[in-house]
């Protein structure tokens, strides 16, 4: 499937060449650039992966919008887009 | 079996008797090893003061010893607060008083997922215990182009590495060879930043000074602990002592300082030497390696996986929630008529038994004990098995083929609002059938903050016990609105019961469950078989445990119900009529119970009940539906369940005070019916519920705040609906 998902894919207003994870379109990719949020919920996400430069693929949205379902690190996982947004994805 | 290591220990314990925990990532195939290694020989308890499961077993080695295992909850790291992971590390490390500490771990992993798996594996590492790894799945990470080597993998942990299929048993005798002489791992030199280093080694320098007998990994491994904030209850007092404490503060200011959070930079380190293992475990001719050479190139899959093609229907925006709808419904209806006519046929039969035995007894209390109480309090037990037994061979399937996760992961956002889980969903649907194994299925919830808050809410679910009040109710008062109000009333019944619901658990999480937003992070594992082995055991140990953990519980309730109605006897004079019926109806305003109905009675007047409904109302204490055979006695009518509820129903609408005002009303039905939406007056739900939270504090606080809410909401009901009535 051919998709356009380079930054226009990331419907946000932040810094040039990154995006919060929820923001990136569905069929993207992208790699871990930095995870945010309180201690507990940036351990929890480090230690499921989310770190060194990590690829991050988004697979589907839940039908009712959340949560997203992720692949990471050859498995599937969902965050809820409150704690995806946490996380910053950069295209390269 | 290599011998690459530093130190080997020679097995032997003081008793001759090993043990050995088991230790996993969720959804790792841990379970199926445990049963592997165990076989039939298993105890299943909790730990104390935790709500978390505690699964042991024995297994002979190939040198005749005998190891006890110890299954140890799934958890992703060791350094979580989490109850589940709170266990696994502080039994690992020797910290609780009830569990021995493990000569050996044996670790699983799931080759399919080898980088996410490693990590735990890198944390047992540390703590410095023989390890023995347990490569599970190789199949599955076959079929995805991932030709993983065993050899390779075990060369580069420097401990056994056996390749397992635990369903097959395939592997499993190597396992246990492997465990006769287990092998610590030698400590990897974590690729840390240099700054983090160099305090590991200046506070690693004073622990070494500070104890003498371990060994320099050790204390290198404890530093790293101590400095990523680490504060387990064996690092407490080392952390506090001088001059590790000042130590600490001083790394931490000049980490901080340079930019550098050590909880970040200690995981990534980890990470970094997984990337390098799970890269050298590949057999290269089979897979490409990256340009550096340096990471295992998962990110490109070689065409859509079997999970991903199936996912694709089954969490669909329109098959997907079509097919939930469909899996839940065949779920609700199987516990809810399927197991019915099974519990019924199960309560009879033991009531037919009871007669039977108790058939050459004489007429008196010793008859009416072993009749009413102890086998109608077993009877009640019983009953539940079918649907037990029915909702966790469900769960045990869904939760085996993965769509466990998929179910949460359609629910959530529903769930989220009120600030639950998405795995919520399956306990509160089963509460419509019945809050007992309803609130046995909140075990699938890991987050205990969520898990409590679903149990306190289940009972406000409309179970199938109050199905035949509800009917008693509206059909006794409300036959002349006509089959549509009836219906109405009858929605609106459950309705109340979701909102009160859906009102308390927001609440909750607000205020006595408060502690800042749930983490969701749910893994959607791939779509696997379920095992009918597995299928069957989870079913085997989920319905004995109910029997006999909180069976004797409701046992014991029955009884002191039994006491209460039986005693004290009619005088001599009174007894002898000869209508058994009026009899009856008399010992139960003469017992205890009629007269706590009695003493009520001022108490209930404000909600429009009289003192026989609260003598209904403290029969429905053994089981809700047993209101309507207490209301029959106390009316003289006999018990509904053999004549039908139709007398029952007239003599109940033929009932005046002496003032020549009827007793019941519409609105006393109406009130009655909110009555029995929001009260917990469920002996088997408080006894499973003390069961499932480990101790009385949950249940007792559940009984008030769902009997204050059901009386508040009876009182708003009957008096608004005076005022109205009279305006």
């Amino acid at each position: 499937m051919e998709k356009t998902c380079g930054l226009n894919a990331c419907n946000h207003s932040g810094t040039a060449g990154s995006c919060a994870l929820n923001k990136l379109g569905i069929g993207c990719s992208g790699f871990v650039v930095s995870v945010g949020g309180d201690s507990e919920l940036r351990r929890r996400l480090l230690e499921m992966g989310f770190c060194n430069g990590a690829q991050v693929e988004v697979v589907r949205r839940a039908p009712l919008g959340d949560p997203i379902e992720f692949r990471l690190r050859g498995y599937h996982l969902s965050l809820r887009d409150e704690q995806a947004r946490h996380v910053t994805i950069s295209q390269s | 079996m290599s011998s690459c290591c530093k130190i080997e220990s020679e097995f032997k314990s003081d008793d001759g008797r090993l043990t050995i925990a088991l230790a996993g990532n969720p959804n790792s195939g841990k379970t199926t090893i445990f049963n592997a290694l165990t076989g039939l020989r298993q105890k299943v308890a909790n730990y104390p003061g935790v709500t978390v499961e505690k699964k042991t077993g024995r297994c002979r080695l190939p040198n005749g010893a005998i190891a006890s295992v110890i299954d140890l909850p799934g958890t992703y790291s060791l350094i979580s607060r989490s109850p589940d992971e709170q266990v696994a590390m502080e039994v690992l490390r020797g910290l609780r008083v009830d569990t021995p500490a493990p000569d050996a771990v044996v670790v699983v992993v799931d080759a399919s997922n080898l980088q996410r798996n490693l990590y735990l594996v890198s944390q047992l590492i540390e703590m410095g215990k023989p390890l023995v790894v347990a490569l599970n799945m190789m199949d599955v990470a076959q079929r995805r182009g991932l030709n993983i080597s065993a050899q390779r993998l075990q060369k580069q942990l420097g401990v056994a590495v056996i390749p397992v299929v635990g369903h097959k048993r395939q592997g499993i005798e190597q396992l246990k060879a492997a465990l006769m002489k287990p092998q610590v791992a030698p400590l990897p030199d974590w690729p840390l930043p240099a700054e983090m280093r160099e305090e590991v080694t200046v506070v690693g320098g004073a622990l070494a000074i500070l104890s003498e007998e371990k060994s320099l990994d050790q204390d290198k491994a404890i530093a790293e602990r101590l400095l990523i904030g680490d504060r387990a209850r064996d690092l407490q007092e080392i952390s506090t002592r001088e001059p590790v404490a000042s130590l600490l503060g001083h790394a931490n200011r000049r980490l901080s300082a340079a930019g550098i959070d050590p909880m970040q930079a200690d995981i990534e380190a980890h990470y970094r030497w997984i990337d390098v293992v799970a890269a050298g475990s590949l057999v290269p001719a089979c897979e490409r390696l990256g340009s550096a050479g340096a990471v295992l190139d998962y990110e490109t899959p070689k065409g859509a996986t079997l999970t991903d093609r199936v996912d694709g229907v089954l969490v669909h925006k329109f098959w997907g929630l079509l097919i939930f709808a469909f899996i839940m419904g065949t779920l609700f209806v199987t516990i809810f008529w399927l197991a019915q006519p099974i519990m019924n046929g199960m309560q009879n039969g033991i009531l037919w038994i009871g007669h039977w035995l108790t058939h050459a007894l004489p007429e008196g209390p010793l008859k009416s004990l072993l009749n009413d109480g102890v086998i109608g309090g077993v009877g009640t037990v019983i009953s539940f098995v079918p649907q037990i037994a029915l909702l966790f061979m469900f769960l045990a399937i869904l939760e085996d083929t993965g769509y466990l996760a998929r179910a949460a992961f359609l629910m959530d956002k529903l769930l989220a609002r009120v600030g639950l889980h998405g795995k919520s969903f399956i306990p509160l649907l089963s509460s419509f059938a019945c809050a007992i194994p309803g609130i046995m299925a909140t075990r699938t919830i890991e987050n205990r903050r969520d898990r409590l808050a679903t149990i306190l809410i289940a009972p406000f679910m409309s179970c199938s016990a109050r199905l035949p009040v509800y009917a008693l109710l509206i059909g006794a008062f409300f036959a002349s609105f006509g089959a549509l109000a009836q219906a109405g009333i009858m929605l609106a019944c459950y309705a109340l019961g979701i909102l009160a619901a859906v009102t308390t658990a927001w609440v909750f999480k607000r205020s006595l469950l408060k502690g800042g937003a749930t983490t969701f992070i749910l893994e959607l594992p791939s779509y696997k078989l379920p095992q009918i082995s597995q299928v069957a055991r989870q079913v085997w140990i989920n319905a004995g445990k109910f029997v006999t953990k909180a069976g004797t519980t409701i046992l014991a309730f029955s009884i002191v119900l039994w006491a209460l109605a039986y005693y004290p006897r009619l005088p001599r004079d009174r007894a002898d009529q000869a209508d058994a019926n009026v009899v009856a109806a008399a010992q139960s305003e003469h017992s205890f119970a009629g007269r706590l109905g009695h003493w009520m009675e001022p108490g209930l007047r404000p909600l429009g009940f009289d003192w026989k409904m609260g003598v209904g109302l403290i029969g429905a204490f053994a089981a809700r539906e047993t209101f309507i055979s207490t209301m029959g006695i106390t009316y003289a009518v006999g018990d509904p369940g053999e004549s039908g509820t139709q007398s029952l129903q007239s003599a109940m609408r033929g009932d005046h005070y002496a003032s020549g005002k009827p007793v019941w009303t519409p609105l006393v039905a109406v009130s009655l019916l909110v009555w029995f939406v929001l009260a917990l007056q469920c002996m088997s739900t408080i006894a499973i519920t003390r069961r499932e939270t480990g101790g009385w504090r949950w249940p007792i606080f559940m009984v008030v705040y769902m009997n204050v809410l059901a009386y508040a909401g009876s009182l708003v009901v009957y008096q608004a609906g005076l005022l109205f009535l009279h305006a």
